[in-house]
């Protein structure tokens, strides 16, 4: 038998708006992510080959789980579309399901299965159709079974749907509560109900109260305490005299000195009440942050080459602009303003200058052709606040949150990589040129992309 | 980059082998199967060993004009180097991708025949 794991984005939106961080299918149910237990499953259910599908990204799912190797099966990943029904899924992956008989698990729904029941026997007894489902979720099978049997067995499993805040915290509870008895869990303990995983440096005054799970790279300082009922993830710091208790601490969070968290979520600085939903995010860094992985070296590298070329372009384009600029504005054809934009995919904005040439006539045009309404913007990119070329800066606006069009390499810059480009646009379209080189460009190139959109520029400008 | 048209029914299958970049992007876009913008293609990937911006530019392109005419641009076999490109530019949503060309193109005929 082989599975398809079907998950569509609208199924985990929520779950992107409340921890942005993380990719929803790794959102970790009891220090585990979410799509390990799709695969557990599948794997206890007869699975040697599974199929991931969503219409969402997938590249940091595939980076974790790679080709399944770490579960001995052969884990592969394919696009679908929001609306494809369950034969236009198996047409699209026609290659993989071949004669199989395809288990399809569907939707951001937890499977809360037994780890010590036989489902590869029962489920390949199961007919066609449905076995298990719940709203937003749903197990089905196609194919006869091999050997038709007339007394259908009862599958012990059950389907959560994960829809909110609160089913996530309620289920990882649970989790945590039914443990290693169920579940395949990671982590190590000498005792029922405690799971602690690699590198954990715990002082000798912390006190841990089952159950408990703690992840990898954790410190736990003097005089915490830890549980019962804490789920804390991994590259966490718990500091001195803190508790946490029936509470959910999320990967990279530092929790600070003397504080209590009970019955919440903590991500990052965000603490979340599990019930209402609402959250919070803590602006003092002493009392809970964020831990930050360290930023690329070649971001450096890139900031200083492409300042260098703002520095080279400024001062081409100061003459010209000393000339052309007080005629166009006498003219009235010069328009100055500001907008705000992100400036990050963390959300954060920066208000730019902005410069607008309008009609026509000689000077205009020469203005137009050289660019000369980008030169405000370059001196943004000496205090590097701006890249010289990478991705047309988004407005701000009160609805924009998490990664600008889902681009995780937004870079506000001077010149879009679309305008270099000879690329079909329309916004949508621009963003797919813009993420490309967002991932393939490098500082070199970055100068030779520039060049080609200040060329298309003046191209464009005498074509017209 | 060698081009190889085989029409399928009221389909017709534009079958890449090469590389699918800015030198070879034109030659994609003056085959008869991709200018006619009324004709429904499906474009086989399996022996594309590169694309890059042009190329997905390309294919866009193509995607564009026909929905324009109501036809459609469906890929099939994308190996998982030219995966990757669709993947990092979300250019995956765009397109109905299958791993099998026959698939598509019966996936195509049923699209035709419900308009």
């Amino acid at each position: 038998m082989k599975t398809l794991l079907a998950i569509r984005e609208r199924e985990y939106e929520w779950a992107r708006q409340a921890f942005p961080s993380i990719h929803p299918l790794l959102l970790p149910l009891c220090n585990k992510p979410f799509t390990e237990f799709l695969i557990d499953f599948a794997i206890l259910a007869g699975s040697s080959e599974i199929r991931l599908l969503s219409d969402g990204p997938l590249g940091e799912v595939k980076e974790y789980c790679e080709t399944g190797n770490r579960w001995g099966v052969q884990l592969s990943y394919a696009s679908m579309h929001a609306e494809d029904s369950f034969q236009d899924l198996i047409e699209k992956n026609r290659k993989f399901c071949g004669d199989d008989r395809i288990m399809i698990i569907s939707g951001f729904s937890f499977i809360s299965y037994d780890k010590q029941q036989g489902y590869a026997g029962s489920i390949s007894l199961m007919p066609a159709g449905t076995c298990v489902s719940c709203p937003g979720g749903s197990i089905s099978l196609t194919g006869d079974p091999e050997t038709p049997s007339h007394h259908l067995p009862e599958l012990q499993l059950k389907l959560q749907p994960l829809e909110s805040v609160g089913s996530y915290y309620r289920i990882s509870a649970d989790t945590l509560e039914n443990g290693a008895a169920r579940y395949v869990l990671p982590g190590y303990g000498n005792e029922p109900g405690c799971a602690i995983g690699r590198n954990v440096v715990i002082s000798k005054t912390a006190e841990i109260r089952t159950p408990v799970s703690i992840g990898n790279n954790v410190q736990i300082l003097s005089g915490a305490v830890i549980g019962p009922g804490a789920i804390v993830g991994s590259n966490v710091i718990i500091d001195k005299e803190s508790s946490i208790k029936n509470a959910v601490v999320l990967d990279n969070t530092y929790i600070g000195e003397h504080l209590e968290v009970n019955g919440r979520i903590a991500s990052g600085n965000m603490l979340i009440d599990p019930r209402s939903g609402a959250s919070i995010a803590m602006e003092d860094p002493h009392l809970l942050a964020g831990i930050r992985a360290s930023g690329k070296p070649g971001k450096v590298a890139r900031n200083a080459v492409h300042a260098v070329a703002a520095a080279i372009l400024i001062s081409l384009q100061l003459i010209p602009f000393l000339l052309l600029f007080p005629l166009l504005k006498l003219q009235g054809r010069w328009r100055s303003g500001t907008k705000t934009c992100l400036a990050d995919i963390a959300g954060n904005s920066i208000t730019l200058p902005t410069a607008e040439i309008t009609g026509t006539g000689l000077a205009a045009s020469l203005a137009a052709a050289i660019s000369l309404d980008r030169l405000p913007l370059l001196t943004r990119v000496m205090t590097g606040q701006l890249a010289i070329i990478g991705s047309a800066p988004i407005i701000a606006s009160g609805q924009t949150t998490g990664i600008p069009a889902g681009n995780p390499g937004y870079r506000p810059a001077v010149f879009g990589y679309a305008e270099a480009e000879e690329w079909p646009v329309n916004g949508s379209d621009a963003a797919i040129v813009e993420r490309f080189y967002t991932v393939h460009s490098t500082p070199v190139k970055d100068i030779g992309m520039t060049i080609k959109a200040l060329l298309n520029k003046l191209y464009e400008k005498n074509a017209a | 980059m060698t081009i190889t048209e085989t029409p399928k029914g009221s389909i017709t299958v534009v079958a890449l082998n090469g590389t699918l970049d800015a030198s070879t992007a034109p030659e994609l876009q003056k085959s008869p199967a991709i200018t006619n913008a009324s004709q429904t293609v499906v474009i086989d990937l399996e022996h594309v060993n590169f694309l890059d911006s042009s190329g997905l530019g390309a294919l866009i392109g193509t995607l564009r004009k026909k929905r324009d005419m109501s036809a459609e641009t469906l890929l099939s076999c994308m190996n998982d180097r030219i995966g990757q490109v669709f993947e990092i530019t979300n250019a995956y949503r765009l397109f109905h991708i299958f791993d099998d060309t026959s698939a598509a193109v019966d996936y195509a005929t049923q699209l035709i025949a419900r308009r």
